[in-house]
């Protein structure tokens, strides 16, 4: 019920402004929250840990209580009777390299271990490598057989002591394999392989017994530099594409502008005008902030004191300067406001005038039709009150500094909106520099799609941490 | 061959964007270790404190560094070399070549100088030995000696040497070594990333037909030319999205258009 009836069509259509931009930050803030979703992680995929028991060759081996150890139990007699065992879970395939190995404990009679690859429904009598859509690297030839029924030379022997990996690297599409650490031969991974394939490893004469790691412990190969090697090689590539000049300067100024970081800002202008030779990054580039320039002192203000934790001082100068963000009480940019005003409360301890606070301006977004993830800040905003120390309970992200952030950054995309020379609501909510990054993860997932799922895609937060 | 692409409408694609998350904190990270590679140390702090992200250096280096590369950048090698001996004497000593190339700025600048005599003393004294060391040192000092061969050096084939460009070159390649030597990148990520950008574009166009962004400066998604006849849904779309902006979700007529939102005056015309 909007108060102020003479301008009910601007208001309301600000309200749904805020209303959205609100929801649109309050999201963005869950990723950073222990309450986001675990899947939120795009290359999240189940990993082999432990052997499969349920459809190894049984008669033939017996595995260990531990799932990580299997030996042969019978007499082999032909070819048919090989101990196969698979891992628990397919290779996952949303990274650049996957690597398991094996001990061998024991090479028995013959020493005819194998380690390699099968798919799901493989013969598990056969050696993997003996039938198709398989591959292995056996220990007692040291051939590698790829379904054809003969092997080819691969790499040496091994045998009793020798700790050995298969891999597949899935940004050049080859299985690798390793004895004691080095790699010892790669092999093209065809496309009709592009099905779920299983770690496995085989045993085939009396008194084989091998032993294997899923990265429990360390590998003797060392896995982190050569991806490290496989990354640069991408790189390299990369590198050599020209960009236009200055483009970074501009982006970051962009950014500053946007989120309006003013102190920074001039003192970055400072320095590039000091460079040798002078950076000038305005209109030659297509930067035109006219649009971001708007309202920038107010904007640093209102944020300084955001995150300084006065949300009262920072409520009473946009009554000053912009009365239709907090004209109505019920609107998102209000909510976020009050919300982390009790927030400030708790932190400090005055928990009485928290609750008065609460029952006042926070009780009446509870129970609101389309408002349920308002309703669920309001209720962990109150749960905080139960805890003797609310930083450390299930709650305590609400506390954090980035909180105050996710308000300041809320507000920053009103006052931009006010702007009349705002082009898109766009241009209000994601800085250049984040429009960039999207499109970047969206490219990669894409191409990554493209290419049968497999392999890496870009992640800012994985490479930033 | 012939396969058809893949199609992929601007509303798909948009809503694939909006599906991205990308958290404030790491881009804050991004713009910090900007600032901090390349050395803007007042920016890098009035960062700190506006955006309460951490720098991932320490400041104070910073200034040490910048004070190197201006120096060299203005021709003082001698209190460059100094400098970056105080900070740092592993750095020339584990780096032939870039205290090769400091010696042999300081050359230039002596020859710049109009300081033969000094020039050839130190290059006989400094540089030779190094020359007999390593053949490609010995080709740049002889390169940097012919210049005294000239009269009129603006336009001799080694009068680049005089040039500006090769304080910065130099400049550039002590930045990097001290970097490197505290274990810091040598090159800003966001670069790295806008080419990753490009790359990955250029790759996908191989098989997917999408939005591109073809302006990095101002990111503006370009509707590939095949979905012109998309667009006329996309447009009537985002009619509706601004009608809904204004009054509200339930209404769906077009009403008189809003000072403040210029977007409703670009539809109004069509």
């Amino acid at each position: 019920m909007n108060s102020n009836n003479s301008n009910n069509g601007k208001n309301s259509s600000f309200d749904s402004l805020s209303q959205d931009f609100g929801l649109y930050f309050l999201e963005l803030a869950r990723i950073g929250s222990s309450k986001a979703p675990v899947e939120m992680d795009e290359d999240e995929e189940v990993v082999p840990n432990e052997l499969n028991t349920i459809n190894s060759s049984a008669g033939f081996l017996v595995v260990a209580p531990d799932k990580l150890s299997v030996k042969y139990t019978a007499v082999s007699l032909h070819g048919h009777d090989v101990g196969v065992v698979q891992a628990n879970y397919p290779v996952p395939v949303k990274r650049l390299v996957y690597y398991f190995e094996i001990y061998v404990k024991d090479a028995g009679a013959k020493g005819q271990i194998a380690i390699g690859f099968t798919c799901e429904g493989f013969k598990m009598r056969r050696q993997p490598g003996w039938e198709v859509n398989s591959c292995g690297y056996h220990g007692d030839d040291g051939l590698l057989y790829r379904g054809q029924g003969k092997g080819e030379a691969f790499g040496p022997t091994y045998t009793t002591g020798d700790t050995v990996g298969g891999g597949i690297n899935f940004a050049s599409q080859e299985f690798f394999f390793t004895k004691n650490g080095a790699i010892v031969g790669t092999a093209i991974k065809e496309k009709e392989m592009n099905r779920c394939l299983f770690p496995t490893i085989a045993v085939h004469s009396q008194n084989e017994e091998v032993c294997v790691n899923f990265g429990q412990k360390k590998f003797a190969f060392d896995l982190k530099e050569y991806e490290a090697q496989e990354r640069l090689k991408q790189q390299m590539t990369i590198e050599k594409i020209p960009l236009p000049p200055n483009i970074s300067y501009g982006l970051v100024r962009a950014y500053l502008l946007h989120y309006g970081y003013e102190d920074t800002l001039n003192s970055f202008d400072l320095a590039s005008k000091s460079t040798i030779p002078p950076i000038c990054i305005a209109q030659e580039n297509g930067f035109d902030d006219q649009d971001i320039m708007y309202a920038l002192n107010q904007r640093k203000t209102v944020r300084q004191l955001i995150r300084n934790g006065e949300i009262d001082a920072a409520m009473n100068k946009l009554r000053d300067w912009y009365p239709q963000i907090v004209q109505d009480d019920k609107s998102a940019a209000c909510f976020l406001l009050h919300c982390q005003k009790f927030v400030e409360l708790i932190r400090v301890g005055a928990l009485e005038e928290a609750v008065k606070h609460g029952r006042i301006e926070l009780a009446k977004f509870l129970g609101l039709p389309e408002e349920n993830l308002f309703d669920a800040l309001v209720m962990d905003c109150v749960a905080l009150l139960a805890y003797e120390c609310p930083q450390e309970s299930c709650f305590g992200y609400l506390l954090k500094e980035s909180r105050r952030d996710v308000v300041a950054d809320t507000i920053n995309a009103m006052i931009l909106s006010t702007n009349p020379k705002m082009k898109d609501v766009q241009g209000c909510l994601q800085s250049y520099l984040e429009r960039l990054l999207r499109q970047l993860t969206a490219c990669c997932l894409e191409r990554r799609l493209a290419n049968g799922g497999q392999g890496e895609a870009f992640q800012l937060h994985r490479l930033l941490n | 061959m012939g396969t058809s692409k893949k199609v992929i409408t601007r509303e798909e694609w948009e809503k694939r964007l909006s599906d991205v998350k990308i958290r404030k904190e790491d881009m804050n990270k991004l713009v910090m270790n900007f600032l901090v590679t390349e050395g803007y140390v007042e920016a890098a702090e009035k960062f700190r404190m506006e955006s309460g992200t951490e720098p991932d250096i320490d400041l104070a280096t910073i200034t040490d560094r910048m004070a190197v590369k201006k120096a060299v950048q203005c021709g003082n090698v001698e209190d460059a070399i100094e400098k970056v001996n105080d900070l740092n004497p592993e750095i020339l000593d584990t780096n032939p070549q870039l205290f090769f190339h400091l010696q042999q700025q300081r050359l230039i600048e002596l020859i710049r100088n109009g300081k033969i005599e000094e020039a050839l003393e130190f290059a006989q004294e400094e540089l030779a030995p190094r020359g007999e060391e390593n053949q490609s040192f010995l080709e740049e000092l002889e390169r940097t000696v012919s210049l005294l061969a000239f009269e009129d050096v603006s336009n001799c084939p080694v009068g680049e040497l005089l040039d500006i460009s090769q304080r910065l070159k130099t400049a550039s390649e002590v930045n990097a070594a001290i970097l490197t030597s505290q274990s810091h990148e040598k090159d800003p990520k966001l670069p790295s990333l806008l080419k990753m950008l490009v790359w990955a574009q250029n790759q996908l166009d191989e098989k997917v037909t999408y939005p591109r962004i073809n302006d990095l400066s101002n990111a503006t998604l370009e509707d590939p030319v095949h979905l012109q006849s998309h667009q006329q849904n996309s447009i009537q779309k985002e009619r509706q999205w601004a009608v809904r902006l204004c009054y509200g979700p339930h209404q769906t007529n077009l009403l008189q258009p809003l000072a403040h939102l210029s977007l409703l005056s670009n539809f109004t015309q069509m």
